[in-house]
């Protein structure tokens, strides 16, 4: 069973009412990988990993998580996982390590090893400070780090993680994988992480970039660039004749047209051509070496961050480039 | 698998069911025990219904209506009232625990929960024991409040007492999990809980007698029909019924009557609660 990988995902199906969450989806990870699903928000990830955990079942397929079928015996699966939700659920009136104490007991951890393995997890969070705190005191990064620190009390192998860095500021993110890396080297876990997030991906084994219920492509992000990766020019162009001219002149090249145009390249003939032809006609142009970004957009024809942007962020980006002024 | 492999991995099962139970019992507890609105509430309910209720009404009880004598009642209206009061902490008390099911609910620790290998039945068990516990204790409270309302306790009457709360405690958690599977936000709750409780605890035969010594003819001319079916279709008055058994040995109806309702309803509403929690 050892041999067996970590998570096999085959022709997984899963609908809301109409929509459809998962479309047939397959893939495995393997034991001791780094393994993340990329995708825009309501792509599925938080689905497909739902499925894993077994809190939710698929319409269609089999999956298994270290060899154990999760819709057959979801008991025998739970029993050896790890998981971490996109919203925290750690009780604020427990203390921190009351909190670890009610997992390791729900999960059978014997007592002698019990005690043992919860300090050792809280020195590797760096959380024993605080061990005697109440959970509600903690900032939501350290509330982050504690799940993580539960969800390996049992000793789980594999640890699923629901965008883990959600929702923290930048230092906080780059702590949360520094243990993360941390954990899978000292203990040999496979760990398999949802993130809208590209930065992120960059460190991981694999990624699988998913996009309305369905795999687009999974491969190394070396090879995923190497295959996928497009030099793209963003540009905006002076006036609208000019965009026409320029959306006319490029049908084949034409990523995406917004506030800006996105158009693929290849290389500084094309950059050469398109000045000659336009020229001062474009006000702004910056070209985009490839990258897990422009790979996603040439795949998806979206870019990850379209789905984050809410109104305020909207208005702020509005007001940056001038606002009302710029017309 | 050999059996002496197969006896191990079920007393492994059977270590993890009972430590879970119990990590999820203590949780509960703990809670509780920090949770001060809570306990001043415990406090405060049985001293306004005993202390002031019971001693302001204790005079106008005496079994006669218009100067004449129609009941012949062994016992005074602070004696009266107390196990019913008993009844009502208890009662509130394990509504409330219902909140916290919604807290679970809304604040994601049921998902740590069902995410474990623990058996949703295990789950539910550790709850409802963890709130009745919680209820019970409540419900004792009432005693500190025995001398005052001239109740003697004996080792044996505590002792029924508080099996009989437990009971109580236990079948009224589970329907509040019931409960809490059906509201979607606290404020409903709020509303609902008021509509559920208090509308119980009157109906009991809590704060006025439906007189044994009358025959059941004579009752509906002292009360109007309706009041006398509500209350005598209410499980929670058969409840009060065996509470006064125990604490001042009276009965309205037979004796036998309350504790077998009372473990109907544990074994109902538990299934009921089950039942839902695995749909869930």
């Amino acid at each position: 069973m050892s041999e067996a990988p970590a998570v096999t995902i085959e022709a997984i199906t899963k609908r809301y009412g109409r929509t459809l969450a998962l479309d047939a989806v397959s893939f495995e990870v393997r034991r001791g990988e780094l393994f993340a699903l990329l995708g825009p928000n309501g792509a599925g990830k938080t689905t497909l990993l739902h499925i894993l955990c077994t809190i939710l079942r698929a319409d269609s397929g089999v999956a298994t998580t270290n060899g154990v079928d999760v819709a057959k015996d979801p008991l025998g699966a739970r029993r050896n996982i790890g998981v971490v939700f996109q919203e925290p659920s750690l009780d604020d009136r427990l203390t921190v390590w009351e909190n670890l104490n009610f997992h390791g007991l729900v999960y059978g951890v014997p007592a002698a090893i019990r005690s043992k393995r919860i300090d050792d997890m809280l020195a590797i969070v760096e959380l024993s400070d605080w061990r005697d705190k109440l959970v509600r005191t903690l900032s939501s990064g350290m509330k982050r780090r504690l799940e993580i620190a539960r969800a390996l009390v049992h000793e789980s192998r594999l640890l699923f993680l629901d965008e883990p860095t959600v929702g923290l500021d930048a230092q906080s993110r780059d702590r949360m994988w520094r243990y993360i890396h941390r954990l899978r080297e000292e203990r040999g876990l496979t760990v398999v992480v949802t993130t809208h997030y590209i930065e992120e991906v960059e460190n991981c084994d694999r990624v699988c970039v998913i996009d309305h219920g369905k795999v687009l492509a999974i491969d190394s992000p070396q090879t995923l660039k190497a295959q996928h990766g497009q030099q793209l020019l963003r540009l905006v162009p002076r006036d609208d004749a000019t965009r026409a001219e320029i959306l006319a002149a490029y049908p084949d090249r034409i990523v995406r047209d917004r506030d800006e145009l996105v158009l693929k390249s290849d290389g500084d003939a094309f950059v050469e051509s398109l000045f000659g032809k336009f020229g001062l006609r474009i006000r702004r142009l910056a070209v985009e070496d490839p990258s897990l970004e422009s790979v996603f957009l040439t795949l998806t024809g979206r870019e990850l961050r379209d789905q984050a942007a809410s109104a305020r962020d909207l208005t702020y980006e509005f007001g940056k480039r001038g606002g009302e002024h710029t017309k | 698998m050999t059996q002496a492999e197969a006896r191990d991995q079920q007393r492994f099962g059977l270590m993890l069911q009972l430590g879970g139970v119990y990590a999820i019992w203590l949780r509960e507890v703990k809670r509780a025990v920090r949770d001060r609105g809570q306990l001043i509430g415990g406090v405060i309910r049985p001293l306004l219904y005993v202390l002031i209720m019971g001693i302001g009404l204790n005079p106008y009880f005496r079994g006669e209506i218009y100067g004449e004598v129609k009941f012949v009642v062994p016992y005074t209206y602070l004696q009266f009232i107390f196990p019913a009061v008993i009844a009502l902490n208890i009662l509130y008390t394990s509504v409330q625990s219902a909140v916290s099911v919604i807290w679970d609910r809304e604040f994601g620790f049921l998902r740590e929960v069902l995410v474990s290998p623990l058996p949703r039945v295990s789950i539910l068990l550790g709850k409802v024991l963890g709130g009745a516990t919680v209820a019970m204790f409540h419900g004792s409270l009432v005693l500190a409040l025995a001398p005052y309302a001239d109740i003697g306790l004996t080792f044996a009457s505590v002792a029924k007492g508080l099996g009989l709360m437990f009971l109580l405690a236990f079948a009224l958690t589970s329907a509040g999990v019931i409960l809490a599977g059906r509201i979607r936000s606290f404020e409903g709750f709020g509303v609902f809980s008021n509509a559920v409780i208090l509308p119980l605890y009157f109906l009991s035969s809590s704060v006025f007698p439906l007189d044994p010594s009358l025959s059941s003819a004579q009752m509906r001319v002292v009360y109007p029909e309706w009041l006398v079916f509500l209350v005598e279709i209410n499980p929670l008055t058969y409840a009060v019924d065996a509470m006064r058994g125990a604490f001042i040995h009276f009965n309205q109806f037979d004796p036998r009557i309350g504790p077998v309702v009372l473990i109907g309803m544990a074994v109902f509403f538990f299934s009921w609660a089950l039942h839902e929690f695995r749909k869930a």
